[in-house]
C-alpha cells in the first residue's frame, strides 16, 4: 500500500510540474488574437462614458468612434457577432467587474431572434478560449459547462487542440476592428443581389426560450441596480420594420429604459448602398445610423 | 455521476481511502461501505430511481430464498414468475411502454383509424436494463438449481448495485462475483496499478477516441441529407469508434476501478473490431450480454439441440431481442437482424466457431487472407452501426441511399487530419495490445519503467488536450 501511495504521489508531482510548463500555450494564446476587445476589458482598459453591446447588428451597425465625436462621450463597442443575449450579459458583468462604470449602455437587439431559438446566435465560448490564462474566464467556462473543475488547478485542462498553434490569426478583410471596437463592413464589399423584403415577419411570444428572457432582464435589472442608462437599439433590416419586437420588450422593460428605433422614413434605408446584406448595413449605412443614436444619445443625455 | 467527471475523481480516491484504511480487514464493514457509496453513486442521478433499485434488489433476494425454501414446484414457480414478471414489468413500464403505444398507434392509422394512445412521461432510471439482468440470471440461476441463494442483504445489495458495474455492465453473475464479495480481500499492488492502467486507457477511449468522434458523427448524421455519400461513409466510421471507443471506454474504467477495490468484474470487450467473421465479432464485443443471452435465452430455447433450423431459429431470436433490449426503437431491431443474417451463412455452413484466437495469434501481422476477413467484418459492421445511430428506420434508409449514390467516390466534405491520425495511432496502439485484456496491460514491460510513465503521461496529456465537456457514455441510455 505504501509503494502505491509513494508512486501515485510521485507520478502525480511530475505531472503536476510536467503541466505547468504548458502555460506557455496559455501565455501566447492572447497574443495571437486580432480582436483583443475582451483582454481590454479583463484589463480594465475598457473605461468609457458609452459601451455599446450587441450581436454582429452591433458590432457592424454601430461606430463607437463616430458617437464619441457626435455627443462628447468616451464610447466602445464590445459587440460580438453571432452572440447571445447571455453573452452580453457576461460582457456587461465583466465590464462592471473590471473597469469603470459606463454611463450608457446601448443595448443593440436583434430583430426578431432577441428571444428565440436562433442557431447563429450563442454564446460565444471561442471569444473566451484564448484568454484561459485569466482565472474568472476559466471560472466562466466552468460555470458555462464547458471546462471541468480540473482547470482550477491544471493548466492542460485550460487548454484546447486551437491553444496548439503559434499563427497569429488574421483581422476579417471586409470589416476591419476600429480602434473604438466598432467593426462596420467596408462598402466595397457589400452584396450585390439585394432585394428589399416588402412582407412582416411574424413573431411568435411562445417560441421564447425562458433562458434569453431572463438574461435580458437581469441584464436590465443590473443597468437599474448600477444606475447606467440602458438604451435598447433597433438597427434597420433592408426589409420593412415590424414594430412586434420593440413593443414586446416594451412589455417587459424597466420604464427608465430608452427605445432607439431607427428613423423608417428614410429612404436610404430602403436603399441597398447603405446595406452590406439583408441584415446589417455598410460603412455608409452604419455612419447614417450612427449619427440618428447619437442625436437620441444627445437628446436623453 | 460521470466516470469522465471532476465528481468521480474526488469520489474514487475518498472511496479507495475508507475502503482500505478505514475499513479494512473487516470484510462486513468494507461490503456496507461499497454498498453506501453504490447507493450514493446511483443517486447523484436521480435519487428517486433509488427506490425502484432497492425495491428490484430486495424483491429477487426474497424471492431467491423463497425459491430455494419451497418444497413444492408450484411455490417455486409463483416466487419465480413473480420475480421475472415484476422485473420485466418495470422494463417493459420504464422502457417500452410508449414504443408499444407508437407503434400499435401507427399500425392503427396504416387500417385508417385513429387512435389516441395514452402514453407515458416518465423518465428512464439509468441501468435499469443491466441491473434488472443481474436480478434475472441470479433468480433463474437459484430456480435451476445452479446456485443457492445469498442470505445476506447487504451482499446480495451489492453483487447488484456495486457502482462500477451499475449503470452500464459489465452483466456479472452471482456465480462469479458473490463468490468476490463473500472472501476476504486484501490489498494487492500489482492489481491496484492494473486498474489504475486499465482506467487510464478506458479514459483515453472515452474522451480522446469517443467524444472527438462522436462531434463529427452527430454532424454527419444530424445533417445526413446535405452531405455526400462519401461523407456519410466517413460518418459512420467515426460513429463506429465512437460506439466502440465509449462503451469499451466505459467498461475498462469500470473494471479498472473494481480492481482497485480488489474486486474482478468479466471482461466485456476483447479488440472486436480485428473480428475475421461476425461470429467471432460477438464473441468479442458486449461479452457479458451476449454470453448472458446465450445462457438464459438461447440454451433455454433449445440451442443447436433441435438441429440447423431450430439453431437459426434460436440465433435470430436472440439477435432481435438483443437488439429490442438496446432501445425502443425498430432501428435497433433491424440491427439486431441485420446482424442474425450475416450471423446466417456461418451458421449454414457450420463455421461460427471457426475464429476462436485472436487474429495473428502468433505473429506481427495478419495474413493477406486474415485481413480481407478483417475489412468484410469491419464493413459489415459499420453498416449495421447506421442503423444503430440513425434517429429512427426512415433517417437510416435515407442515410444507406445517401450513400449509395453517385458521390461515394468523391473527396469527402469533411476530413478531420487529427481525428483521422487519432484513429490510425489508437488502432495501432490497439493491434499492438490484441493479445492481452486490454491494449495498454502489458504495453512496454519489456522497457525501462521510465518508458511506461512516459507513455502514460503522454496519454494522460492526450486525454486533457482532446478533453470536450463531460459528455454521457451511450449505454447510459439503455
Amino acid at each position: 500500500m505504501k509503494k502505491f501511495f509513494q508512486r501515485l504521489i510521485l507520478f502525480g508531482l511530475v505531472f503536476f510540474v510536467l503541466d505547468k510548463l504548458f502555460y506557455i500555450f496559455l501565455y501566447a494564446a492572447p497574443h495571437l488574437e486580432a480582436d483583443k476587445r475582451l483582454e481590454l476589458l479583463l484589463n480594465g482598459k475598457i473605461n468609457k462614458d458609452v459601451i455599446v453591446m450587441g450581436s454582429s447588428r452591433g458590432a457592424y451597425n454601430i461606430i463607437a468612434g463616430q458617437i464619441e465625436k457626435e455627443t462628447g462621450k468616451t464610447s466602445y463597442n464590445i459587440s460580438y457577432a453571432g452572440s447571445n443575449i447571455q453573452f452580453h450579459l457576461f460582457l456587461l458583468k465583466t465590464v462592471l467587474k473590471y473597469n469603470k462604470k459606463p454611463q450608457i449602455v446601448v443595448l443593440s437587439l436583434d430583430d426578431p431572434s432577441e428571444f428565440l431559438f436562433d442557431k447563429s446566435l450563442n454564446f460565444r465560448l471561442d471569444r473566451l478560449y484564448p484568454l484561459e490564462k485569466y482565472t474568472y474566464i476559466n471560472q466562466e467556462l466552468i460555470d458555462q459547462n464547458d471546462k471541468s473543475k480540473f482547470s482550477w488547478f491544471l493548466y492542460l485542462a485550460r487548454l484546447n487542440k486551437s491553444n496548439f498553434t503559434f499563427t497569429k490569426k488574421k483581422e476579417a478583410l471586409e470589416s476591419p476592428i476600429l480602434s473604438c471596437g466598432s467593426m462596420p463592413f467596408l462598402e466595397k464589399f457589400s452584396k450585390k443581389e439585394l432585394v428589399f423584403d416588402t412582407k412582416q415577419k411574424h413573431y411568435f411570444i411562445t417560441k421564447e426560450l425562458k433562458n434569453k428572457r431572463k438574461a435580458f432582464l437581469e441584464f436590465q435589472h443590473i443597468c437599474n441596480a448600477n444606475n447606467i442608462k440602458l438604451i435598447y437599439c433597433f438597427a434597420p433590416n433592408f426589409r420593412v420594420y415590424n414594430p412586434v419586437l420593440e413593443n414586446r420588450i416594451k412589455s417587459i422593460a424597466l420604464r427608465e429604459n430608452k427605445f432607439f428605433v431607427y428613423d423608417t422614413n428614410i429612404s436610404a434605408y430602403k436603399h441597398k448602398k447603405y446595406f452590406h446584406d439583408v441584415s446589417h448595413l455598410n460603412m455608409r449605412g452604419a455612419k447614417l445610423f450612427t449619427s440618428e443614436l447619437s442625436k437620441f444619445i444627445n437628446l436623453n443625455k | 455521476m460521470l466516470f469522465n467527471s471532476f465528481n468521480f475523481a474526488l469520489f474514487l480516491p475518498l472511496v479507495f481511502i475508507l475502503y482500505w484504511f478505514i475499513s479494512n480487514k473487516n470484510l462486513k464493514f468494507q461490503n456496507l461501505l461499497l454498498l453506501v457509496a453504490s447507493y450514493f453513486f446511483y443517486s447523484c442521478w436521480d435519487w428517486r430511481f433509488l427506490f425502484l433499485l432497492i425495491f428490484s434488489t430486495l424483491l429477487d433476494f426474497f424471492s431467491g430464498i423463497q425459491i430455494y425454501k419451497s418444497n413444492n414446484a408450484s411455490q417455486r414457480k409463483f416466487w419465480f414468475w413473480l420475480s421475472i414478471i415484476i422485473n420485466l414489468g418495470f422494463l417493459g413500464v420504464f422502457k417500452y411502454f410508449n414504443f408499444f403505444a407508437d407503434s400499435l398507434k401507427d399500425l392503427f392509422s396504416v387500417f385508417g383509424f385513429q387512435v389516441n394512445m395514452w402514453s407515458l412521461k416518465v423518465i428512464l432510471p439509468i441501468g435499469i436494463s443491466f441491473y434488472t439482468f443481474h436480478g434475472l440470471s441470479y433468480v433463474i440461476d437459484i430456480y435451476k438449481k445452479r446456485i443457492s441463494p445469498e442470505k445476506n442483504y447487504i451482499d446480495y445489495a451489492l453483487f447488484v448495485s456495486f457502482f462500477p458495474l451499475l449503470v452500464a455492465g459489465p452483466i456479472e453473475r452471482a456465480t462469479h462475483l458473490l463468490p468476490q464479495i463473500k472472501k476476504e480481500r486484501t490489498f494487492n499492488y500489482n492489481r491496484a496499478v492494473d486498474g489504475l492502467r486499465q482506467i487510464l486507457w478506458g479514459l483515453f477511449k472515452k474522451i480522446v477516441i469517443a467524444d472527438n468522434c462522436a462531434v463529427y458523427a452527430n454532424m454527419i448524421f444530424n445533417n445526413s441529407a446535405d452531405y455526400s455519400g462519401s461523407t456519410l461513409v466517413m460518418g459512420a466510421l467515426f460513429f463506429t469508434f465512437q460506439i466502440y471507443g465509449d462503451f469499451s471506454g466505459y467498461s475498462d474504467i469500470a473494471l479498472g476501478t473494481s480492481r482497485l477495490f480488489g474486486i474482478e468484474l468479466l471482461q466485456n470487450f476483447s479488440f472486436p473490431y480485428f473480428s475475421r467473421d461476425i461470429a467471432e465479432f460477438w464473441r468479442r464485443w458486449h461479452i457479458s450480454l451476449s454470453s448472458w443471452f446465450k445462457d438464459y435465452l438461447y440454451i433455454p430455447l433449445g440451442g443447436s439441440k433441435g438441429g440447423k433450423w431450430m439453431q437459426i431459429r434460436n440465433t435470430f431470436i436472440v439477435f432481435l431481442v438483443s437488439g429490442f433490449w438496446h432501445g425502443a426503437n425498430w432501428t435497433f431491431v433491424v440491427w439486431g437482424l441485420l446482424n442474425a443474417i450475416y450471423f446466417l451463412p456461418l451458421l449454414i455452413f457450420n463455421k461460427n466457431r471457426y475464429h476462436l484466437e485472436i487474429v495473428a495469434n502468433q505473429s506481427n501481422l495478419p495474413s493477406f487472407k486474415e485481413f480481407m476477413f478483417m475489412l468484410i467484418t469491419f464493413g459489415l459492421t459499420v453498416f449495421a452501426w447506421i442503423f444503430f445511430r440513425a434517429n429512427n428506420l426512415h433517417h437510416a434508409l435515407q442515410f444507406v441511399d445517401g450513400i449509395f449514390s453517385k458521390s461515394l467516390f468523391s473527396v469527402p466534405n469533411i476530413r478531420p487530419t487529427y481525428i483521422i491520425l487519432l484513429l490510425l495511432f489508437f488502432m495501432m496502439l490497439e493491434w499492438l495490445g490484441r493479445k492481452d485484456k486490454y491494449a495498454l496491460e502489458k504495453m512496454g514491460f519489456q522497457y525501462h519503467s521510465l518508458f511506461r510513465w512516459s507513455m502514460y503521461t503522454v496519454l494522460l496529456i492526450a486525454i486533457f488536450i482532446f478533453g470536450t465537456k463531460e459528455q454521457e457514455f451511450i449505454y447510459f441510455q439503455f
